[in-house]
C-alpha cells in the first residue's frame, strides 16, 4: 500500500487541477495533491453521478487502484485522467455494432438469444430450411432430425428456381420472417460451420450484428433484380479496385480469407463452393451451365443419387451472382455479397435426388413425417378451411402459368384434403414399395400420354383416367405439375424434383393440399364414376394413388420429350 | 496484490497511396509528404480502427489493406479487453459515431490517438496527425477538401478558410 503520509508531503497540501476524462465528456477537477485514488473517486463520483465502484480510472496506461495516491502515479497539475463508467448492466446492441470482440463472443451471445425467438434453430441446422407457412412449424417439434434434414433440404432444392425464389419472397410469411434481422441472424449463426467461420474471421460476425446491412441482404435476397444490380455494381467496384496496385493483391487476399471459406461452409453440404471454379478459372462441364436456363440432361434416373442437376441449381446462383464477384471493394459490402451468396445458397442444394433416395429407404422418414403433429393439424385446417387451401396452392408459381388448371383444381381440393386424412393413404405412402409401384405405374402412365395421346382419354375403366386424362393433358407440357406429385408430404419432396416450383409451395404455403390437391382429388370423381374393375377401399385407393402419381411426372424425364413434342 | 497484466499497445501505420504520395506529393501538393496515413490500434490481439462505417474491428492486419508498412510500439496498458470494449462502446456513442466520421477533422487517426492516450498516455506520431493541415495548407488540398469533406460547399473561387488541424 502506498505510503501517504503527511511526512512526505508539505504541511499544506496543494491542491492541483485534474482534468478526467470520459468518452463522452471532460471535466477539471480541483484536489488535493496527495489524494487517494478513493478521495479523488469520490468527487468524481458526485460530478458524474455515478458509484465510486462503477469508475475506473486509467492514466498512463495503467488503472488507478483505490488505495493508490494521485502523486504515485505521477498525476500533477493539468494533466488528464481518463475514465471510464462501469454500467450496471454492459451496454450492448447500440445503435451501431453491439461488439467488436472475437467472433466467439458474438456467437455465443446470440445463440442464447436464440432461444427466445419463436422458431426453434436447432432442429435447422441451416435455419432458413423453415420458411412461410412452416416458420413456426418447425418448433412444434420434429419426430425425428432426419425429417428436419429432408425438409430443409426439399425446400432448399425447391427455391433453386429464380422465379420460385421470387414467388417465396412474395409470400407475406416469409417476407415478415425475413425482415426480421434478428432472426435472420440467429438462423444464420445455428449453423455451426457458420460459427466456424465467424471464429475465423470475426468479420462476419460484424456483418451479422450490423442490422443495416442484414437488412440490406435481406433485402437483395429478396429481390433478384437488386441482386443482379448489387452484383454488377460490385463488379465494377472490383475491377477499380484491381486497377490499384496492390489492389488486386488485395482483393485476392480477401476472398480467400472470407469469402472462400465462408462459401465452402455454406456449400460444403451441398456439394461444392460454386465459386471454385469461377477463382480456379477452370470450367467443368457442369460448372459453367448457363444461368437461368433449365437443366436439360435428362436425369436417366429421378431416384437415383444427386446429378448435375443441383450444381447447375448452383451455378445458376453462381454465375448469376457474377464472375469475380467473391470480393468487393469493400469489406462490408464483400461480407455483403458473400451473406446473400450465403443465403442464396442456403436456397440452392442438391439434395432432391439424395432426398428422394432417402425416401424410398427410409419409410420411417415419411411415417415420421405424415405423422409429425403440424402436419397433421395443418391438413385439418386445411381441409376445413378449403378456401384457404384453393389460396395456397394457387399461390403457388405452377397455377399462376395456367388458369385453367386452377379451376380444375379448386373444386377437387376439398375432396383431396379429405383424401390426405385417411389413414390408408398414409399407410400407403409410407410404403416404400407401394410408392415404387406407384411411381412404375406413374411412368407406364406418362410414357403412355406422350406415345399415345389420344388414347388416354378414353382409357377409363380401372383407372378413371377420364378425369385424369385431362390432366395429364396440360400436364405434359405443363411440366411443372408433375413435381406437384401425388401427395401432399410428397409434394415439397420427392417429384418436385429439380423443377422445384411447387416446392415451395408445399412446404411453403401450403405443405398439403396445394398442388398434390388436383391430380389425386380427381380421383374423386372417379370414386364415383368411373367404373372401378376392382372393389373394396383398397382398390379405390389404389388407384387415386394412380392416378395421383400417373398426374405427376418423374422428374423431368418425359418433359423434355414432351415439350420437344410440342 | 498481483500485478496487473500488461498488454502491449501497438500502433499499425498503413499508407494509402502506397507510395503514391510520396512520389507526387512535390508535383500536385507543392511540398513532400511521406504518405497518406491511416491508423489502426492493436491490442488484445484485434486491430481496431475508424472509418465511415464507425468503430470496427478486426484481426490485427485483417482488412483490405493488408499487413501494415509500420507499426509503431506505443507502450502497454492495464486495462482490460472488457473494460476496453466499454471504453470503446461509450466511444461510440459519443465522439466516433459513424456519422461523425469527417476525413479531416475526425478520421481514423484521431481515433487512434484518442484511444492511445487511453490506454497508454501517449499520444500517437505527429507527422500523422498533422497530415490534415500539411494538406489543407496547399492550394490542392484546399480544393480537394470540397470534395471529400460533406460539410464544405464548393466554394467560388480561391479557397478559404485556415487549414485546420484534427
Amino acid at each position: 500500500a502506498a505510503a501517504q503520509g503527511p511526512a512526505s508531503a508539505p504541511a499544506e497540501p496543494k491542491i492541483i487541477k485534474v482534468t478526467v476524462k470520459t468518452p463522452k465528456e471532460k471535466e477539471e477537477f480541483a484536489v488535493p495533491e496527495n489524494s487517494s485514488v478513493q478521495q479523488f473517486k469520490e468527487a468524481i463520483s458526485k460530478r458524474f453521478k455515478s458509484q465510486t465502484d462503477q469508475l475506473v480510472l486509467i492514466f498512463a496506461g495503467k488503472i488507478l487502484k483505490d488505495q493508490d495516491t494521485l502523486i504515485q502515479h505521477g498525476i500533477h497539475d493539468g494533466l488528464t485522467v481518463h475514465l471510464v463508467i462501469k454500467s450496471q448492466n454492459r451496454p450492448q446492441g447500440q445503435s451501431t455494432q453491439p461488439s467488436n470482440a472475437a467472433g466467439t463472443n458474438t456467437t455465443s451471445a446470440s445463440t442464447p438469444r436464440s432461444n427466445s425467438t419463436s422458431i426453434s434453430t436447432n432442429s435447422n441446422p441451416f435455419g432458413l430450411g423453415s420458411l412461410g407457412g412452416l416458420a413456426g412449424l418447425s418448433s412444434l417439434g420434429l419426430s425425428s432430425t432426419n425429417f428436419s434434414e429432408l425438409q430443409n433440404q426439399m425446400q432448399q432444392q425447391l427455391l433453386s428456381s429464380p422465379e420460385m425464389m421470387i414467388q417465396i419472397m412474395e409470400n407475406p410469411f416469409v417476407q415478415s420472417m425475413l425482415s426480421n434481422p434478428d432472426l435472420m441472424r440467429q438462423l444464420i449463426m445455428a449453423n455451426p460451420q457458420m460459427q466456424q467461420l465467424i471464429q475465423r474471421n470475426p468479420e462476419i460476425s460484424h456483418l451479422l450484428n450490423n442490422p443495416d446491412i442484414m437488412r440490406q441482404t435481406l433485402e437483395i435476397a429478396r429481390n433478384p433484380a437488386m441482386m443482379q444490380e448489387m452484383m454488377r455494381n460490385q463488379d465494377l467496384a472490383l475491377s477499380n479496385l484491381e486497377s490499384i496496385p496492390g489492389g488486386y493483391n488485395a482483393l485476392r487476399r480477401m476472398y480467400t480469407d472470407i469469402q472462400e471459406p465462408m462459401l465452402n461452409a455454406a456449400q460444403e453440404q451441398f456439394g461444392g463452393n460454386p465459386f471454385a471454379s469461377v477463382g480456379s478459372n477452370s470450367t467443368s462441364g457442369e460448372g459453367t451451365q448457363p444461368s437461368r436456363t433449365e437443366n436439360r440432361d435428362p436425369l436417366p434416373n429421378p431416384w437415383a443419387p444427386p446429378q448435375a442437376t443441383q450444381s447447375s441449381a448452383t451455378t445458376s446462383t453462381t454465375t448469376s451472382s457474377g464472375s469475380g464477384s467473391g470480393s468487393s471493394s469493400s469489406s462490408a459490402t464483400g461480407n455483403t455479397v458473400a451473406a446473400a451468396n450465403y443465403v442464396a445458397s442456403i436456397f440452392s442444394t442438391p439434395g432432391m435426388q439424395s432426398l428422394l433416395q432417402q425416401i424410398t429407404e427410409n419409410p420411417q422418414l415419411i411415417q415420421n413425417m405424415l405423422s409429425a403433429p403440424y402436419m397433421r393439424s395443418m391438413m385439418q385446417s386445411l381441409s376445413q378451411n378449403p378456401d384457404l387451401a384453393a389460396q395456397m396452392m394457387l399461390n403457388s408459381p405452377v397455377f399462376t402459368a395456367n388458369p385453367q388448371l386452377q379451376e380444375q383444381m379448386r373444386p377437387q381440393l376439398p375432396a383431396f384434403l379429405q383424401q390426405m386424412q385417411n389413414p390408408d393413404t398414409l399407410s400407403a405412402m409410407s410404403n416404400p414399395r407401394a410408392m415404387q409401384a406407384l411411381m412404375q405405374i406413374q411412368q407406364g402412365l406418362q410414357t403412355l400420354a406422350t406415345e399415345a395421346p389420344g388414347l388416354i382419354p378414353s382409357f377409363t375403366p380401372g383407372v378413371g383416367v377420364g378425369v385424369l386424362g385431362t390432366a395429364i393433358g396440360p400436364v405434359g407440357p405443363v411440366t411443372p405439375i408433375g413435381p406437384i406429385g401425388p401427395i401432399v408430404p410428397f409434394t415439397p419432396i420427392g417429384p418436385i424434383g429439380p423443377i422445384g416450383p411447387t416446392g415451395p409451395a408445399g412446404p411453403g404455403s401450403t405443405g398439403s393440399g396445394g398442388p398434390p390437391g388436383p391430380t389425386v382429388s380427381s380421383s374423386t370423381p372417379s370414386e364415383t364414376t368411373s367404373p372401378t374393375s376392382e372393389s373394396g377401399p383398397n382398390q379405390q385407393f389404389i388407384q387415386q394413388m394412380v392416378q395421383a402419381l400417373a398426374g405427376a411426372s418423374p422428374p423431368q424425364l418425359p418433359n423434355p420429350e414432351v415439350r420437344f413434342q410440342q | 496484490m498481483e500485478p496487473p497484466n500488461l498488454y502491449p499497445v501497438k500502433l499499425y501505420v498503413y499508407d494509402l497511396s502506397k507510395g503514391l504520395a510520396r512520389r507526387l506529393s512535390p508535383i500536385m501538393l507543392g511540398k513532400q509528404l511521406e504518405g497518406i496515413w491511416h491508423t489502426s490500434i492493436v491490442v488484445h490481439k484485434d486491430e481496431f480502427y475508424f472509418g465511415v462505417g464507425g468503430i470496427s474491428s478486426c484481426p490485427p492486419g485483417g482488412t483490405l489493406l493488408g499487413p501494415p508498412d509500420s507499426v509503431v510500439d506505443v507502450g502497454s496498458t492495464e486495462v482490460t479487453e472488457e473494460l476496453f470494449q466499454e471504453y470503446l462502446s461509450s466511444l461510440r456513442e459519443s465522439l466516433f459515431r459513424r456519422e461523425s466520421y469527417n476525413v479531416f477533422e475526425n478520421n481514423c487517426n484521431t481515433f487512434t490517438n484518442e484511444v492511445v492516450q487511453f490506454l497508454t498516455g501517449r499520444k500517437i506520431p505527429s507527422y500523422i496527425t498533422d497530415l490534415p493541415s500539411e494538406i489543407l495548407s496547399t492550394p490542392f488540398g484546399q480544393a480537394l477538401r470540397t470534395f471529400l469533406d460533406p460539410r464544405i460547399q464548393p466554394p467560388e473561387g480561391s479557397p478559404v478558410g485556415p487549414p485546420n488541424g484534427q
